[in-house]
């Protein structure tokens, strides 16, 4: 078990290393740089800055700089912002982005594996008709739409919630961002939990557990539910990334502080060092729940370990 | 004694499905005796199984039974879930045909086992742990303590099905019912999971229920046989009533359709092969390695699946090849065809090289080799019509053909493997097993192919079907002079059809002779322990015969001290060494092997 960690683990280098590779390049061939704009820069202040930034050595060279940085942790200035480097506005932002996306995360969960146990179990009757039509309904309306109604509904009718911000940080200001990120992912994960559950059901071995007298309480929560957990489980890596995808839309729609909202704004004003700072933390925070989502596998399934 | 266990009245069950209300079980009557072992025989479809899943609350959820099912005074079809619940698996149980998917396969054997003591009798702890070690010993599971470890992938099939036995076995149940329970194993490994069964049948009085379309399975194993046809018991008797003096027509078309797999034969039914037919196909030392485990930490293992094998075939002479799964034989037809690739050594067609042929060469050639496959249904192409993909080969070889010509060939080909041309729009799904089957022999045979290779091609089918097709392929060599490979692990199917007949053992050949000298005086000790292993159709014969038997099962592929498991005296000295194949008497070889009586 420990071995597959540790094999799983070294595999992620290349996918690191590719994934750095190639946005940093792709960043260099966009066109517009970072001190382009309307009012023309003297050509002296632009080559002191090209000087200050490594931008006027050869590509190849300023992309081995920056990658021995990283190496050494340090994920280099902000073009943009002087005050604080890289690292320094990642860590502003973290913590309310780690907030949402976390909370929402075990939301979708909890809550997606229910409905679909509920849906597997009471299979082509009423409760899984009417799971079916509300997941479907979170699935088919983007977050876009459902972040101004809920905020319409609850914020402005209701007036139970507050309509954006932070706030004091209490749960209050949480609710509707949490709600509108984790939607699709609780319609998602749920049907995945359902589809799965009624084949696990099907299988041999739940027939040999009923045919020994168990209750089917026992049948399904100690034969069948690790399984079907399986699919769902392979779905929650691609899903991580979906929901710091997603957040970035939540942060702005919600007026968040998280970096969501760093990495849209480092974007527009081609801020290589920070575009390339959340790209490299997001990615590593993928490559991580993937990894962990690899290992909770091989928890599930004994077979997966000695392959 | 003679007190019925279990006697079923009045019993019907009906589906209900898409197409209305189908009744799959009709009004019917059986009763189980203690300490007796019932057979129920017959056909897929035929209703046998869901006569006792049924009995057991298991049907599907569109199932429905109405009637008597009385098992110590109670009816068990009108007791509620949790009353159910106390019966099965305590003095209920039951085994399945397939052991490989029948045990959770996220749960320790010793947890999943500790679980039915838990249930059924409050036992924890080290109390079920003997129980759990008496029963894994009991049934001949070798250093059961480190099984109770283990998880179900980490067993091969026959270890596994013990498990479920010992399983079945813990609370000691008053009756069992086993369906199909050696129908996935290996001849070998069936028939010690037979022995044990008669084994717990004698010693604790245990009545069972055997579930099986393999009548020679029922002559070893049965007192009494309920013969069943669409829902309904056709013909009921004793054992030897139903073999000596069957009354229906089908149970005598049953028997009939068993391949005769006489130790005695006399006469080969089998087409003649003129004296002066051409060797057609050569395989010199044929090697295929793969490599396993291409892990960072660990060194890559090599399986050696075919461990260099020589054979060669004449014009219209059918090759059978035996052996046990992992024995290497598929991989063996397919290295033939070039479906895989050869580590080394040659195969010839026709005196070429097939491995020197480039693309397009070898697909002109594949024009004279064509290949059978076991799973009839997953071998078509779902989503087109047989008639298409009879036809599809002549895309490929015949492109100048018009459609006309095309459609033409189709129809005469299926004329000939006995479809109806009426057939010729339909999907696979829609066609039964046999008549998939006969689809895959039209798109073998539409080249007209001069060797096609059957690997298992009759394996999945009933018993009567597996008669038609053998019949059918028989009378095509017949007439078109084909040579086949026919590869099985049914030594009686190999035996009826096969001129020449290979054992192959772990990747290697360890007898290689003319059918009736093979069947009827085999040398090496593992073809005789296979050919003993066989149940006989005949209840007389079959519980007469004295069984050989060198060691367990099957021994793994990648333990190259399996390989001289009939050789041990090289074991010492040359741990490496293969053993040769030998001419022992003219057109008889045998592989090197130490006398059999130090081997016993």
């Amino acid at each position: 078990m420990l071995r597959y960690a540790l094999n799983r683990l070294l595999s992620t280098i290349p996918v690191l290393w590719i994934a750095v590779t190639a946005c940093f390049f792709i960043l260099r061939l966009a066109p517009g740089g970072p001190f382009d704009g309307e009012r023309q820069l003297p050509q002296r202040i632009k080559d002191n800055l090209a000087a200050h930034y490594n931008l006027d050595k050869p590509i190849v060279e300023q992309y081995f700089i920056y990658v021995g940085n990283v190496l050494k942790g340090d994920l280099g200035p902000s073009f943009i912002n002087q005050d604080f480097n890289v690292a320094e506005q990642l860590a502003i932002g973290l913590p309310y982005t780690i907030i949402l996306g976390s909370v929402a995360f075990i939301l979708a969960i909890a809550i997606g594996i229910l409905a679909g146990v509920m849906g597997a179990l009471y299979r082509n009757r009423h409760p899984d008709y009417v799971l079916g039509l509300i997941i479907l309904t979170g699935l088919v309306i983007p977050n876009f739409l459902v972040a101004p109604i809920l905020q319409l509904v609850f914020g402005l009718k209701l007036e139970w919630l507050p309509v954006g911000g932070w706030g004091d940080g209490s749960i209050s200001f949480l609710v509707l961002p949490v709600v509108v990120l984790a939607l699709p992912h609780i319609a998602r994960i749920s049907r995945l939990m359902r589809g799965a559950l009624i084949e696990v059901l099907n299988s041999n071995y739940i027939r040999t557990a009923r045919s020994k007298g168990y209750s089917s309480s026992r049948v399904i929560i100690k034969h069948a539910l690790k399984p079907a957990l399986m699919p769902v489980v392979s779905y929650l890596g691609p899903a991580a990334g979906f929901l710091l995808t997603g957040s970035l839309v939540v942060e702005t729609i919600f007026g968040l502080p998280g970096i969501g909202r760093y990495f849209i704004n480092a974007a527009l004003n081609r801020d290589y060092g920070m575009v390339l700072g959340t790209v490299i933390f997001y990615m590593v925070l993928i490559v991580t729940l993937n990894l962990i989502v690899d290992i909770v596998y091989a928890w599930l399934d004994p077979r997966v370990r000695t392959q | 004694m003679n007190q019925p266990v279990l006697s079923i009245n009045n019993l019907s069950i009906e589906f209900e499905t898409p197409d209305g209300l189908i009744r799959a079980v009709n009004n019917i009557a059986c009763h189980v005796n203690s300490g007796e072992c019932l057979g129920i025989v017959g056909e897929s479809g035929s209703g046998k199984s869901q006569t006792f899943l049924a009995t057991m609350g298991l049907l599907a959820n569109n199932g429905h039974a109405r009637g008597e099912v009385l098992f110590g005074g109670k009816n068990l079809l009108q007791l509620s879930t949790r009353e159910l619940n106390k019966i099965l698996g305590d003095r209920l149980s039951i085994i399945f045909q397939d052991p490989l998917t029948s045990l959770t396969p996220h749960m320790r054997i010793g947890e999943q086992m500790a679980e039915v003591l838990h249930v059924h009798r409050q036992l924890k702890g080290h109390q079920s742990q003997q129980l759990c070690l008496q029963w894994l010993d009991r049934v001949h599971i070798p250093e059961a303590r480190q099984r109770l470890k283990q998880y179900p992938h980490e067993l091969s099939g026959g270890m596994r099905q013990r498990v479920m036995i010992a399983m079945c076995m813990l609370c000691q149940p008053e009756l069992l019912i086993a369906d199909e329970p050696t129908t996935a194993l290996d001849v070998t490994v069936q028939a010690e999971i037979l022995d044990l069964m008669t084994e717990l049948q004698q010693d604790l009085g245990t009545a069972i229920v055997l579930i099986t379309h393999d009548m020679g399975v029922v002559a070893r194993m049965c007192d009494r046989v309920h013969v069943m046809r669409s829902g309904e018991y056709i013909e009921t008797g004793s054992t030897e009533d139903i073999f000596y003096r069957p009354k229906e027509a089908y149970t005598r078309m049953l028997l009939d359709a068993v391949p005769k797999f006489n130790l005695d034969k006399v006469d080969n039914p089998n087409v003649e092969i003129s004296q002066d037919s051409n060797t057609i196909l050569v395989a010199e030392d044929v090697q295929i390695h793969f490599k396993l485990n291409t892990n960072w930490f660990s060194r890559p293992m090599t399986l050696r699946a075919v461990d260099g094998i020589s054979f060669s075939l004449n014009a219209g002479e059918t090759l059978g090849i035996v052996g046990e799964s992992g024995s290497g034989k598929s991989t063996l037809a397919r290295a033939i065809l070039r479906l895989l690739p050869k580590t080394a050594g040659t195969v010839s067609w026709l005196g070429t090289d097939l491995n020197k042929l480039d693309k397009q060469s070898m697909r002109t050639m594949r024009k004279d080799l064509q290949i059978v496959f076991q799973d009839p249904l997953a071998s078509l192409d779902p989503a087109r019509t047989v008639g298409f993909s009879i036809m599809e080969p002549l895309l490929v070889h015949e492109p100048s053909l018009t459609l006309s010509g095309r459609q033409d060939r189709v129809k005469a080909i299926m004329l000939k493997v006995g479809l109806d041309a009426s057939l010729i729009n339909r999907y696979p799904h829609e066609l039964s097993g046999g008549q998939n089957q006969r689809v895959g022999i039209a798109r073998a045979m539409i080249l007209n192919p001069q060797l096609i290779i059957c690997d298992e091609a009759v394996s999945a089918l009933d018993v009567s079907i597996q008669a038609q097709i053998l019949q059918l392929l028989k009378q095509l060599q017949r007439e078109r002079g084909l040579s086949y490979i026919f590869i099985s692990h049914d030594l009686s199917v190999v035996s009826e059809i096969s001129h020449r007949v290979m054992v192959m053992y772990l990747g290697s050949v360890v007898e290689l002779a003319s059918s009736e000298k093979l069947f009827s005086n085999p040398q090496h000790p593992y073809t005789k322990q296979l050919i003993s292993a066989v149940p006989i159709a005949d209840p007389k014969i079959e519980r007469s015969r004295q069984r050989i038997k060198f060691g367990t099962e099957l021994a793994s592929p990648l333990d190259l001290n399996a390989r001289l498991r009939f050789l041990p005296s090289k074991r010492s000295t040359e741990p490496n060494y293969r053993p040769k194949l030998q001419e022992r008497f003219k057109g008889h070889f045998v592989a090197e092997h130490d006398a059999i009586a130090d081997l016993l």
